[in-house]
This record gives C-alpha cells, structure tokens and sequence, in this order.
C-alpha cells in the first residue's frame, strides 16, 4: 500500500509532541512516584516495605478509608440532589431555566476550599452563625469532619451529575415514553421502568466523576478535615516533610490515590462506552404538564440548590468586605482586608494571571491538535492518546506535584521552584478540558466541509487554519476559559510546586487560613471568585454545557 | 476538460473487497455515472479520483497524466458533496472564490468569475449572503458553483441530490444536465437512484459488491442488461431461470417449471440461462384475441391486483407457481390468463456467475 507521507504527517507529528508531552510530564513523574513506593530508602532495592509499614500504620489506613468514605458519600449525595435537580429542569415547566442553568454550572469554576472555608467562617468553631446559635441558646455541634466535608463536596460537585443527566432525560426519545402510555403504563411506570433505566449510565458516570474529585480534592479536606487524616493531605504534608521528609511513604500514599481514582475512571469510561441506547433521529420529550403545585415544588427545589451552593461563595464576598480585629469579626465594613492583602506584594495575583494564561495557552496549543486527530484520525494510536491526555482529570494534583519534584529537582532537567514547572503540571491537569472541548465541537463540523476545502486546492495544513480552526473557535476558546479559571483557583498542585516568587492566590489564600488572618483569606478568595467568575461571564455564550460537564 | 482512465484500481478495508480490480475510462466531456446499491463501491471509487482515498493497486489518468500519486488538492477536480458541504463561515460569494483565493487568481479576474458562476446557476445577487439563510436546493447551487468556477479538469459530484426532496430532485439534475452540455465539462456522478442514472447520464457503469457488472449507455443498460444483477437493479423485471431446449434461426427455446419460452439470442442446447423480461414487454391477451405476429404467449392465473391509477399492475402465477409481473392499461378481468410476449424483447443472459440476482 502506498503512503503519502504529507497526509499522515500531521497525525504523526501532534502525536509525537503528545506522545512526547505526557511521557516527560505526566507518565515519568507518576513513574517517579510508584518507583519511590517500591524502593528502599537508599533507593536501590526493591521492597514492599514501604506499604506494609503505610498499611500497617492505623493513622494512614484511617486516612484510606477516611477517603474513600467521604468520597463516596459524595457521590451518593450529589446524585440524590442532583438527579431530582435535572428531572425539574428538563422535564418541568419551570421558569428562568437558563439562568437556572448557568448557575448551577458555576460552583465547577469556583475553587471549591473558598465554599470550605466559608463553612469555616459561618459554622465553624468561632463561626458567625455557631456564635448566634449559642447565644440563641441552641447547642451546635461545628461542621469540621466528614460531616462538613461532604456537605461541600455535595454543594460544590453536584454539577457533574447533573448537568450530562439533564441532557440524558433531554435525549430520551419522546415516542419511545409515548409507546409505554399507549401500552397502559402510567407515567410513574414509565418513569420508573424506561426514563430512569435509560438515564442511569449518565447518573453512575456522574457518581464516578464526583467520587474522583472527592478523592483527589487538597483544598477541602486541608480546610476542614483538621486531625482527621485524608490521603491526599497526607501525602502532602508526608512530602513536604511537616513531620519528617519521608518520599517513600509519600510515594505510597499517592499510588493508593492514584489507583482509587483510576479504576473509578475506567469504571467511568466502560459506562459510556456501553451506553448505546441511541437511535438515530429523535424527538426529545416534550416538558410535562403537572399540577401548580407540583410545579411551584420543582421550582423552589431548584432555585433552593442553586442558592445554596452559591450562598457560601456570596457570604465570603461579603465578609471579606467587614472589618476584623484579629479572628474576630466586626459588624463595619471597610476594604482594610484588601488593603492587607496587597501590602505586602501585588505578585500573587499577577502570578496567578500570568501562570493561567501561558498554562491555558500551552494547554491548547497541544489539547486542541490532540482532540483534532482523536476525532479525524481514527486509529488505535490517536485512541490512545485521547485516553491518556484526558486521564490527568484521574491524577491528585498532589500526587503529580510530588512526582514532578521528584522527577525535576535534577539529573537532565532541573525545573523545581521555576514558574515552568508550574505551568506543565497544570498543562498537564488541565489537558482534558482542552481536549475535551475541541474533540466536543469537531464532532458537530463535517469532514466533507475539510475536504470540500482541501478539493479546491488548499493544502491539508492551510484548510486546518483557514476552515477547521475558525470553526472550532467557540469550543477553543470555551476550552482556553474553561482552564484559564480552573488554573486560578488550583492549589492542589500549586502547594507543592510553588517557589516564594512564584506565590499565587491560592497560595495567599492558603498561608492566610493556616495563620489567623481570616478578613485577608476572604480578600483574597473574592479575587479568586473576581478571578474565575468574570471571565466565565464573559464568554459564556461560548461555552456548552457538556464542556462544563467536560466528559 | 478531460478523460479519466481507471486502471485495475482496488482498495481493501480489512477483509471488505471496496473496489475490486476496477476498469473503466470516461471519454472527455462526457457525463459518465457510477450506479449501485450502497456499499457497492461507487462512493469509494469517486473519492480515489478525489484522492480522499488510497488505492491498494491500479492507477488513474487524467488524459495523459498520472494523478493518483498527487494529493487531493492538486488534482484539480471540482467535487460536489452529499451534504453540501458549503463553508458556514464564508458567505456565498467567498464560498465560490474560495478556490479562486488558493489558485491566487488576480482579485478582479476572481469577482468576474463568482459572478459568472453564481449566475450560471442562477443565483445571481446572492454573494453576500451567509450559508444559513440559503436553502438546500440554493445551497446545492452554491455547491455546484464552487466546484466549476474553478475550472476543474472533472467534476465529481457524490449522491448530490439525494438530501432534496422529490420535486426539486427532478429540477435540479436537469439544471445538472444543462450545466454540464454548456460547459463541456466532464462528470463523474455516483447514484443509487436507477431512474436519475438513466435520465442524465451519457453512460453509465452499474456496479455491485466493488465491481462494474456493466458499462454501457442509459437505453443498453434498461434494454439489454448484461446480467441479472443489472437487469433487476434497474427497473423491475422478471427473471426466470431455465434451460436451452432447442435452437433455431437465432431464436432459443428456454423450458422451465412453468413452460417453455422463446427468446432472441444465442446459446447452446443444454446451457443454464437467466431470462428478464420487462412488465412493460408483456402484453395480458383478450379470451379469443389472436397473438401478434411473431409473439409467443404463456399461460397463468391472475394474483394479486394492484390498480395504480393509469395502469394496473399484477402478476401472474405460471403452472409452476413462478410468479409473472406485469402492468396493464385495464385490470384484467378474468381469473385465467393468456399472457403474450415479443420474443426480440426477451434478454437472455449467462446462469449468473455471481449467483442469482436479489
């Protein structure tokens, strides 16, 4: 068979830096990690001693169930709130649906420890609200613990459900619903026997997605968890060497992790990939005529979700505006936390700028070719690179932290403390919304549109640019958006990588709740929301909803 | 403006023969058609003149020049897609210049040349208009209008007329037809719809299963199918199957189950053949009305009756229970039947090679 080089040569040259991308700043630093896990001290041998020593240590196997419990609370709750959420929305007349909409797709570019420690500000032990409980009189135990963290992990990750079950109840064929009235069901059969089936993949892939997140969240469990150990914490603080600099155990902690969230993510993808109830035109369900007062219940549930999740972001905003003296709030309002906040140096909020815009440019630059040759080039290679350019959704930031120090801090290349390491690991964590979103937008332009252009004696290369690309616009720059904010508001990976000049937000925001200085931690998670708010804004014409819901 | 030689050309996808060993040429100017059911081929052989799809072997001339080596956009073909295909970003104008733009034609020379081709197809003062408020027919003229604006050396148009609706389906292939004898160009034009093959083609190749069962023009093709693959898939037919009996004069005689009929062609006493005859070419005889001259008859029971209308078709159960289709211009109107045929219209073919036609 003949081969034209120049047809394959694009397919083959994005593969390679793909290829080459993820294996230097993905796989090795992983590899890194694991290698650490298996190695004696000296980092020879080979040993299992490192897991029987972490397995067999009470403090660290708690903490393994401590993750995996709340983990799965979570997403036991997110879908008992989020499934009932996106039944309303899809199926009721409810009103103000697309503000309702966009709303509920905010907490997913909102730094989730902002709405932890809001809980902090409101319920915690000098809280405002535990402060009027008690001197109401009424006994309130505070929220730290699994309690708490599991309430924000509900409020701030109940979208992932939601939003792809919206859209499954949506695509569920009217007539197939209509042939089940007309054989006698009743709606609440129907209900039971045919919508919910047909929407159940999309509800258990939203679990598993929630369960990821959960599993590899630093910020929230930092915030809340105080004593009680939490695996991706632990890794960190076993790292970083709070208690003593131990990379073996740190390692160990951080393949435990890894592993959780691997198979929920192949758990994941083998629901989608089995899911194929599809026909091929479709008339989605009409909305459902119900009683006003049904309908008046849909919409308060609604509307009372929405806000709460919200409600913890607004009251941060709101307190970072009232004056403190030390912890403990003042009834005034004033801009003295800001005043604070950028006294000592304007530099984290430029570095946060600075950083999510190169890391937001890089990852597009390599995510969008990627998406390209996933979607055109159909082949077991370009496959492959779309499943492990989106697997870093999987991976704690911690984790990959760890191991790009381990990895970077010398022999060929030395990046630690350097803003480049930075901005590869959150090229490399951010990846998949890239790709995501510009495989998401191809799949809806013909490729007889490419090769109408290319018939009329433009090059393959020139017809990507003057066709492909101005067509992909909307899901490129959805996708810039999309991980320009969520690198804002990142501190999983931050937290170990970050080098004193290269101090952003998050970190600003993260020294300021391990000290007393809560009005300047309220400063700066209103930038942060300032941050990831605005520029969602401004283009959320541009962004879709299965972007958001990214897989 | 040239011919295309196709050369023993073949692609396979995994064990799926797409294209197997295919020869044909298409003679300069000439509006040549690839007709099949889907899967047959056709689409996948257009596309290897497009250069969207390799070849495994073989070779394929532009006259005298050898253009499956070339990539796609130096080939210089105009291409007509199913769906269309008009950039959603361009307006119509840029649309039909896009291809004017890649070949750096001079900018006043290009907006002569949108404009003649936009008014060639009719839709003249719609250059600054976006895709999206264009209709599909208009949106097919656009198409076609981009393809020949360029000048191609062929214009390949895939199934273009199958996402519009019946009526302008007939409009437009005529506009296709006229377009094609102004401009001289040649055409390569993939169908499965027998009746749009027959009605714009100069020639056609009917193919099944990757390969051409036959090439030939639209009245041979109807009239004297060279298979029964070919026979069934173009217009109804009748295929029955028997043995020659006897031979006399350039008539044979075919027996089987449900008679004996006679048939123009040649073939020896003994041989397996497949026999089509056309409705149309059979004629439901009066009780006592005598047989034109030369006509053979068969004899049956009347079955199902369809009344269409102008016409009434049935068919007609042979002895043998072989049933016999046939249209007539009244129903008929008693049970037993005398059914007469031209033995000159009767197309005997080889027991066929490839099995027996669906």
């Amino acid at each position: 068979m003949r081969l034209f080089l120049g047809r394959n040569a694009f397919p083959l040259t994005v593969g390679a830096i793909a290829v080459a991308f993820l294996t230097l700043f993905f796989l090795l630093p992983l590899l890194k990690v694991f290698g650490a896990s298996i190695l004696d001290n000296a980092g020879m041998r080979f040993t299992l001693e490192n897991y029987v020593n972490v397995l067999s240590n009470p403090f660290f196997l708690n903490g393994l169930t401590n993750s995996l419990t709340i983990a799965a609370a979570a997403a036991v709750c997110t879908v008992l709130v989020g499934v009932p959420f996106a039944f309303c929305l899809a199926r009721l007349p409810i009103g103000g649906k697309a503000v309702l909409l966009a709303l509920a797709a905010l907490p997913l570019v909102l730094p989730s420890f902002v709405s932890a420690y809001a809980l902090v500000l409101l319920f915690g032990r000098s809280g405002i609200v535990t402060g009027a409980l008690h001197s109401l009189g009424i006994p309130f135990d505070s929220l730290y613990g699994a309690k708490g963290i599991v309430a924000v992990y509900t409020l701030t990750l109940y979208p992932y459900v939601a939003l792809p079950v919206i859209a499954a109840f949506k695509s569920v064929d009217v007539s197939v619903e209509e042939a089940a009235q007309n054989l006698g069901a009743s709606r609440a059969r129907v209900l039971r026997t045919l919508t919910l089936p047909l929407v159940l993949p999309s509800i258990l892939s939203g679990g598993l997605l929630v369960l990821i997140e959960a599993l590899e969240n630093f910020g929230v469990p930092f915030v809340l968890a105080e004593d009680r150990p939490i695996l991706s914490v632990e890794a960190f603080k076993l790292f970083v060497g709070e208690t003593t600099d131990n990379p073996a155990s740190a390692g160990v902690l951080g393949v435990l992790l890894v592993v959780c969230t691997v198979i929920a993510l192949l758990a994941q993808r083998g629901i989608l990939a089995r899911r194929s109830f599809s026909t091929g035109t479709r008339r989605s369900a009409a909305v459902m005529p119900v009683s006003p007062a049904m309908r008046r219940l849909g919409a308060t549930y609604c509307w009372m979700l929405v806000g709460l999740a919200l409600v913890p972001f607004a009251a941060v905003v709101v307190i970072s505006f009232m004056r403190f003296s030390g912890p403990v709030l003042q009834g005034s309002f004033s801009l003295d936390n800001f005043t604070q906040l950028f006294a000592r140096s304007y530099r984290p909020l430029t570095n946060t700028l600075v950083l999510a815009t190169l890391a937001a440019c890089g990852a597009t630059l390599i995510g969008v070719p990627i998406g390209y040759i996933a979607v055109r080039h159909r082949s077991r290679l370009s496959g492959l690179i779309d499943i492990v350019a989106t697997s870093p959704f999987a991976v704690a930031g911690t984790v990959l932290g760890i191991g790009l120090v381990m990895t970077y801090s010398g022999g060929f290349l030395v990046l630690t403390g350097t803003a480049a390491i930075m901005i590869l690991a959150y090229m490399v964590r951010k990846l998949p919304f890239a790709v995501r979103s510009a495989s998401a937008i191809l799949h809806q332009i013909d490729p007889s549109l490419e090769e109408a252009s290319i018939n009329l004696g433009v090059p393959p290369a020139l017809t990507f640019w003057r066709i492909t690309v101005p067509l992909m616009l909307g899901g490129i720059v959805g996708g810039f958006v999309l991980t320009f904010v969520t690198v804002a508001s990142e501190l999983s990976a931050t937290v170990v990588l970050y080098s004193g000049r290269w101090s952003t937000m998050t970190i600003a925001m993260f020294q300021a709740l391990e000290g007393t200085s809560a009005g300047i931690a309220a400063a700066a998670a209103t930038v942060l929301i300032i941050c990831t708010v605005l520029p969602v804004a401004l283009v959320y014409r541009l962004l879709r909803r299965h972007e958001l819901s990214m897989m | 403006m040239t011919s295309i030689a196709i050369e023993s050309v073949a692609r396979t996808f995994g064990t799926v023969h797409a294209v197997d060993s295919v020869s044909l040429s298409v003679r300069d100017g000439e509006f040549f058609t690839l007709l099949g059911p889907s899967g047959c081929g056709k689409t996948t052989l257009l596309r290897m003149v497009a250069g969207f799809c390799e070849l495994d072997e073989g070779r394929i001339l532009f006259g005298a020049q050898r253009i499956d080596t070339l990539p796609p956009h130096r080939r210089n073909t105009g291409m007509v897609f199913q769906n269309y295909a008009v950039f959603p970003n361009l307006t119509v104008g840029d649309n039909v210049a896009y291809g004017l733009r890649a070949r750096s034609v001079p900018r006043a020379a290009m907006a002569e040349r949108v404009a003649r081709a936009l008014k060639l197809v009719q839709l003249d003062g719609y250059a600054s208009r976006w895709p999206h408020q264009l209709s599909g027919g208009q949106l097919q003229r656009v198409a076609i209008a981009r393809a020949v604006v360029i000048e191609p050396h062929v214009l390949l148009l895939d199934e273009p007329l199958s996402n519009l609706d019946a009526k302008l389906r007939v409009e437009m292939r005529a506009e296709i037809r006229r377009l094609q004898k102004l401009l001289g160009i040649t055409v390569l034009y993939v169908t499965h719809d027998q009746e749009e093959a027959l009605a714009i083609s100069d020639r056609i190749a009917v193919m099944r299963a990757g390969r051409v069962e036959q090439i030939a023009d639209p009245r041979a093709i109807y009239e004297r199918p060279a298979t029964p693959f070919v026979a069934s898939f173009v217009g109804t037919t009748n295929l029955i199957e028997g043995t020659v009996g006897g031979r006399d004069d350039g008539t044979i005689e075919v027996a089987f189950g449900g008679g004996v009929i006679r048939a123009c062609g040649a073939a020896n006493v003994g041989d397996k053949v497949v026999l089509s005859l056309r409705p149309e070419a059979l004629r439901l005889m009066g009780a006592d009305e005598p047989l034109p001259a030369g006509w053979a008859s068969l004899t049956g029971m009347v079955g199902e009756v369809e009344y269409l209308g102008p016409v009434t078709r049935f068919s007609v159960a042979l002895p043998d229970g072989t049933p016999l289709r046939l249209m007539a211009l009244v129903p008929p109107t008693s049970p037993g039947a005398v059914v007469a045929y031209d033995p000159d219209r009767v197309v005997v073919m080889g027991a066929a090679p490839h099995g027996a036609a669906p």
